[in-house]
């Protein structure tokens, strides 16, 4: 294994897998220590799949994985010391309590945190002696969750964790994910479709989509990049070239139009074409990323 | 760390599948003493040796499917394997755990209510010590069963499929004890001394031969799959 600094949580190069009905195709995605990851994606664009090839819990067709600088899938079971795994269709032994879990847990790794296991399990309103089989779906969320944080990894990956949890505890997730990257050694991959949570806690975002990866960059360069423009054209004036325009919508005067490569420059050059910017909208990462996959199912169809 | 993973996963096996390890120990002991009462005393005479024949079998061959079903088809099922595999443990390493625990949940009451058949039949008197070798024929064959409902399992996910593979091992149990029971073939049996027949012989070593190969067909499947859930 490499010293810490030589390497990042993880990366994929490369990948492909295909199934019967679906196909993930050329995936490449790294991210260095001390980050968050937001994978987004609507249902079924292959973000599970991503995962499920991350943790090696199947196997690529074609490229490779790396995680915490182990060989995916030959050094898996030395690359899953230091990582943890939550998805929302994981599910604990039902015939057994929280308390028996974190006993197992404890015994599994040595830097479980037995205090902080102690501390999540009042947060999260559980009680040790409960069997998991009579949790509600919000309450075995949150158990998977005091397992993984509880064991201290590097490296947390979350597979659309706070699908089922309500607003209170989704929102003392969160905080505790940012906590956790207080330490620059540790970093976290969270997939989810819920782009709120995403853009408030990641450093960089992936867009994936009908398998392939739309676009990926740091949030700020996302937020900072896309804008909506609405633009006055009086008669006899013509739009110029602009460069980015993911969409471009034109009624009999007022012209509306999304690019990903704004500046003041774009401004300066509607007004030489003799159009008046009415306004400049920042625009949200949902509505960033809606309008990536649109461009990319254009771009797949023409 | 990867050696204490896989012993924690078959330990866990254990402690999951407690009840029905009791619970296949109890049917089995209880036949066995039903059996031995009628064989000692009139009073509860042949009732007691059918009913405690049938409650022994039936123990450990329900014991058997039950706890391979439990073991190897519940975690898929359930979704537990996804929490087990998070893990540091490998794929191939998390699916020999699982045929290491579903072996030594049905070993530990199998080992016990094997000894205990044989401890009946060996200081028994005269005409009976024969059965001895009819008694490891009926639990190696429960072995065998085990076997290929084990390695069957490593295949099968769905529960049509599973289904199936339950009536095919009564089925196959059944078309068994027809031909144990056939008068020619368990007449030597009754004997007063060991007597290992052509029968018996073959019988043994197809049975020994099924559940090796059962579990060499697990082992292989396992270090042969690409995907682990």
């Amino acid at each position: 294994m490499r010293t810490a600094d030589a390497y990042e949580a993880f990366a994929l190069r490369g990948l492909c897998r295909s199934f019967r009905h679906f196909t993930l195709r050329d995936v490449s995605l790294t991210l260095p220590l001390g980050q968050i990851m937001g994978l987004v994606g609507p249902n079924g664009a292959g973000k599970s799949t991503t995962i499920r090839l991350l943790m090696g819990l199947i196997e690529p067709d074609a490229g490779q994985v790396e995680l915490l600088g182990h060989a995916v899938p030959g050094d898996v079971a030395a690359a899953k010391r230091e990582v943890a795994f939550v998805t929302d269709d994981m599910r604990l032994f039902g015939m057994a309590s929280i308390a028996w879990h974190m006993r197992w847990m404890a015994s599994l790794y040595p830097h479980w945190d037995q205090a902080y296991a102690a501390q999540l399990l009042k947060r999260f309103n559980l009680r040790g002696e409960q069997l998991v089989k009579g949790l509600s779906r919000g309450e075995h969320v949150k158990a998977l969750l005091l397992l993984a944080l509880a064991r201290r990894p590097r490296l947390l990956v979350l597979d659309e964790p706070t699908s089922g949890l309500d607003p209170v505890a989704r929102h003392e997730l969160l905080a505790e994910l940012m906590d956790i990257v207080r330490d620059e050694q540790r970093s976290i991959l969270f997939s989810s479709h819920q782009t709120q949570d995403v853009e408030r806690i990641s450093d960089q975002i992936a867009f994936i989509d009908r398998g392939r990866v739309v676009d990926v960059r740091d949030k700020e360069s996302f937020l900072e990049r896309w804008r909506r423009l609405s633009v006055d054209i009086p008669a006899g004036a013509r739009l110029p070239e602009l460069p980015g325009v993911v969409d471009l919508t034109l009624g009999e005067r007022l012209a509306t139009l999304t690019t990903d490569r704004y500046d003041q420059d774009i401004e300066g050059r509607l007004a030489a074409a003799g159009a008046q910017v009415h306004e400049v909208q920042r625009m949200s990462l949902e509505e960033i990323f809606v309008a990536s996959v649109m461009r990319s199912r254009q771009g797949d169809r023409s | 760390m990867n050696r204490s993973v896989f012993w924690a996963l078959v330990r866990k096996d254990l402690y999951l599948q407690r009840g029905l390890i009791v619970g296949m120990l109890t049917g089995g002991l209880l036949g066995l003493a039903l059996f031995v009462a009628g064989s000692v005393y009139k009073a509860v005479g042949g009732a007691g040796v059918a009913v405690g024949g049938i409650l022994f079998m039936t123990a450990n061959v329900a014991g058997g499917i039950f706890l391979a079903m439990f073991t190897l088809l519940a975690d898929r099922k359930e979704l537990t394997r996804l929490f087990a595999l998070s893990l540091p443990i490998s794929g191939s390493r998390y699916a020999q755990s699982k045929l290491v625990g579903g072996y030594v949940a049905f070993l530990i009451p199998w080992v016990v209510l094997t000894v205990l058949a044989a401890v009946v039949f060996l200081p028994s008197p005269a005409p009976m010590r024969g059965m001895l070798v009819y008694a490891l024929l009926i639990q190696f064959f429960v072995l065998a069963l085990f076997s290929v409902v084990v390695g069957a399992l490593f295949v099968v996910s769905s529960e049509l499929a599973s289904g199936l593979l339950i009536l095919a091992v009564n089925i196959l149990f059944s078309l068994f004890m027809v031909a144990i029971n056939q008068p020619a073939t368990i007449a030597p049996f009754r004997g007063p001394v060991i007597h290992w027949t052509p029968f018996a012989v073959w019988m043994f070593g197809g049975e020994l031969l099924v559940t090796v190969l059962a579990i060499f067909f697990a082992l292989s499947l396992a270090a042969r799959r690409r995907d682990h859930l």
